[in-house]
């Protein structure tokens, strides 16, 4: 006999919960309040009696509970997880979490509103903790994005005031080029300056088309379909020709038919990804630049050999300041790809790329008639 | 554009229009019982605020709900956009300075203000009894802060727009009252640090004020100020109890209203 367990008592199991029991009468005077929640808040269950329920909470809470909980509880019958804070009769506070359901009679009319309440001075820090630091990292990240902005604008003023210089110099190395008596060593020197000047062109373009394309302005066409696209390519290959006068550049353009483009755009994609055939192919294999139309597109495709693009690289190729492993002479901003894809974009047309070990290569297509 | 922004639905027939809105902490549910008695014989038009309910969130802008006028403002649009003339607006709580700024500024479009615990000033100032200390209420702001995690979790699905599947809307927890966390805690600002006791001299239409016995909110001396400040208005104690007689005692406010238009 003695063995056998004490049964449950119910009394003692409603006053003495390890939890908090309330209810409501239909005004929202308390009605019923059991010993836990009395001591909790300091008090007996029934001084609590005929109270009304917003004397035990803190102001914050009454508010809430008659615009928002009060109404809610009147529409669907129960509220979950409520945060709260009750007010001990000195005037401290004791964070609860409290679950709340209306007791109706058989024509559905509300007799009492019963509230569970769950002491939760642990969770609630937590959960403070959390918003704290949440509304830390917004406000870290909007610091980031603001440095990111007032980079981005640095960027394009510093590519805007570098052309200025770039074009005295460019004048200057003409008059000497054209003007001046020069020996041949100076010759030598003053194409290689012309060379040099091209390629800081081509990069001060890049980054003002980044800068333009980031600070929201986007890349602008002035697409022109009466012009021919062929001879613009012939001097993209031209000027690249004199840079790399070194490398071999196989070129083959046919195309019959009018490209409604942007050709100044088109032109300065060629650039971008010959100039990188240059910089990261092989240098003993030639580079193929072939464009051709096919009655409802255009196809412009660059190829070098050498290495191949690892496949892991190959989805941040168009990404900005994305570079690949090159030698130290030739890193560029690693803008080149992303303005090229910005163009394909702009055209209503899309990049490709296909890297081997036998060729990589790089495939513009867009619609004629964009 | 308005009436999607607005979530606006139009029920019941009748020559005169009679618009619901409701006030800070729910939607147009709240409404609901009290508007269904009007369908027989008005052109019945519930809404919800921008930031509340179903309203577009997309449409929530803290500069333009930096004061009540952006409400009024809203209201003032749906009327347009409905043609109303000589309307009924009834308000509760801090819609019912809402109405009175939007009759204020569009003359002609309401003729009847029904105001369900109104207040003009929430907050105690010299000689005036809003209720509410400045202390009181930075603490509610605090508290609302507080219980966002609560709030956001609770009232995701709702928010994160399961409008096209109504069928959701009965078994989703809380789809009632569905609020943004944290445009409930500006408009909470905006509600509660509001004094629009200046304008009250503005009111033309006739007005009714409806008050509670026990409001916490809108006490009884705050709904006879209003009352004395409002010329052509008359004033109606009613037996319900709290602040949202519209749910605890929709029969007596409907009633009230109807005996008033």
């Amino acid at each position: 006999m003695s063995d056998r367990p004490p049964a449950e008592d119910f009394e003692d199991l409603y006053e003495n919960a390890p939890c908090g029991y309330l209810s409501l009468a239909r005004e929202g005077h308390i009605a019923k309040a059991n010993k836990t929640l009395a001591d909790w808040v300091g008090t007996s269950s029934e001084a609590l009696v005929g109270t009304p329920f917003h004397a035990i909470l803190t102001f914050g809470g009454r508010i809430a509970y008659e615009t928002h909980l009060a109404p809610l509880l009147r529409l669907q019958g129960f509220v979950n997880e409520l945060a709260f804070d009750l007010l001990r009769s000195d005037g401290t506070k004791i964070p609860i979490i409290a679950n709340a359901a209306e007791k109706r009679d058989a024509d559905g009319r509300h007799c009492f509103t019963r509230i569970t309440l769950f002491k939760a001075i642990e969770r609630r820090s937590y959960e403070r903790g959390l918003i704290d630091a949440r509304d830390q990292a917004q406000v870290a990240v909007g610091a980031g994005l603001e440095t990111a902005a007032l980079r981005e604008q640095f960027i394009a003023v510093l590519g805007h005031d570098l052309r200025n210089p770039l074009s005295a110099l460019a004048a200057g190395i003409g008059l000497l080029d054209q003007k001046e008596p020069l020996s041949e060593r100076g010759r030598t020197i003053v194409e290689e300056m012309h060379g040099s000047i091209a390629r800081a062109n081509a990069l001060v373009a890049n980054l003002l088309d980044f800068a333009r394309g980031r600070l929201g302005g986007g890349l602008t066409l002035s697409r022109d379909a009466d012009q021919p696209l062929t001879p613009v390519l012939e001097q993209v290959l031209t000027e690249i020709r004199s840079i790399a006068p070194e490398r071999e550049i196989v070129a083959s353009f046919v195309i019959a038919e009018p490209v409604n483009c942007d050709r100044g755009r088109i032109a300065q994609l060629a650039s971008n990804l010959l100039s990188n055939a240059v910089a990261h192919g092989a240098a003993d294999i030639p580079i193929r630049i072939a464009a051709t139309t096919d009655g409802s597109s255009l196809t412009l495709s660059v190829s070098n050999g050498g290495a191949a693009i690892p496949a892991g690289a190959r989805e941040q190729l168009f990404q900005p300041f994305f570079r690949g492993v090159v030698l130290s002479s030739q890193q560029g901003l690693g803008l080149g790809l992303f303005i090229v894809n910005e163009i394909a974009k702009a055209h209503g047309g899309k990049m490709t790329v296909m890297s081997t070990a036998d060729e990589t290569r790089f495939t513009f297509s867009m619609p004629l008639v964009g | 554009m308005v009436l999607q922004r607005n979530n606006v639905v139009i029920s019941g027939e009748g020559l005169r229009t009679i618009l619901f809105s409701h006030g800070f902490g729910c939607d147009q549910h709240m409404w609901v019982q009290v508007a269904r008695t009007f369908e027989p014989d008005f052109r019945v038009i519930l809404f919800d605020h921008v930031g509340a309910g179903q309203s577009d969130l997309t449409a929530y802008s803290s500069a333009k709900y930096a004061t009540l006028q952006g409400y009024a403002d809203d209201v003032v649009e749906i009327g347009q956009n409905l043609g109303l003339a000589d309307a009924i607006f009834v308000g509760h709580s801090v819609s019912a300075m809402i109405g009175a700024l939007a009759s204020i500024k569009a003359p002609g479009m309401f003729s009847e203000l029904v105001m369900v615990g109104p207040s003009p000033c929430y907050i105690d100032s010299d000689g005036y009894i809003g209720g509410f200390s400045r202390d009181q209420v930075l603490e509610l702001l605090d508290f609302l802060a507080d219980n966002h995690l609560g709030w956001s979790a609770a009232m995701a699905p709702a928010i994160m727009g399961h409008a096209d599947r109504p069928e959701l809307g009965t078994t989703l927890e809380n789809s009632f009252c569905a609020t943004d966390p944290e445009i409930a805690h500006e408009f909470a600002k905006v509600t509660f640090l509001s004094d629009n006791r200046a304008d009250l001299s503005s009111i033309a239409a006739r007005t009714l004020i409806l008050q509670c016995r026990e409001d916490i909110i809108a006490p009884q001396c705050v709904g006879e100020y209003v009352h004395q400040h409002i010329s052509n208005s008359q004033f109606l104690l009613l037996n319900a109890t709290g602040h949202c007689p519209n749910l605890s005692a929709p029969d007596e406010v409907a009633a009230a209203i109807r005996a008033f238009v």
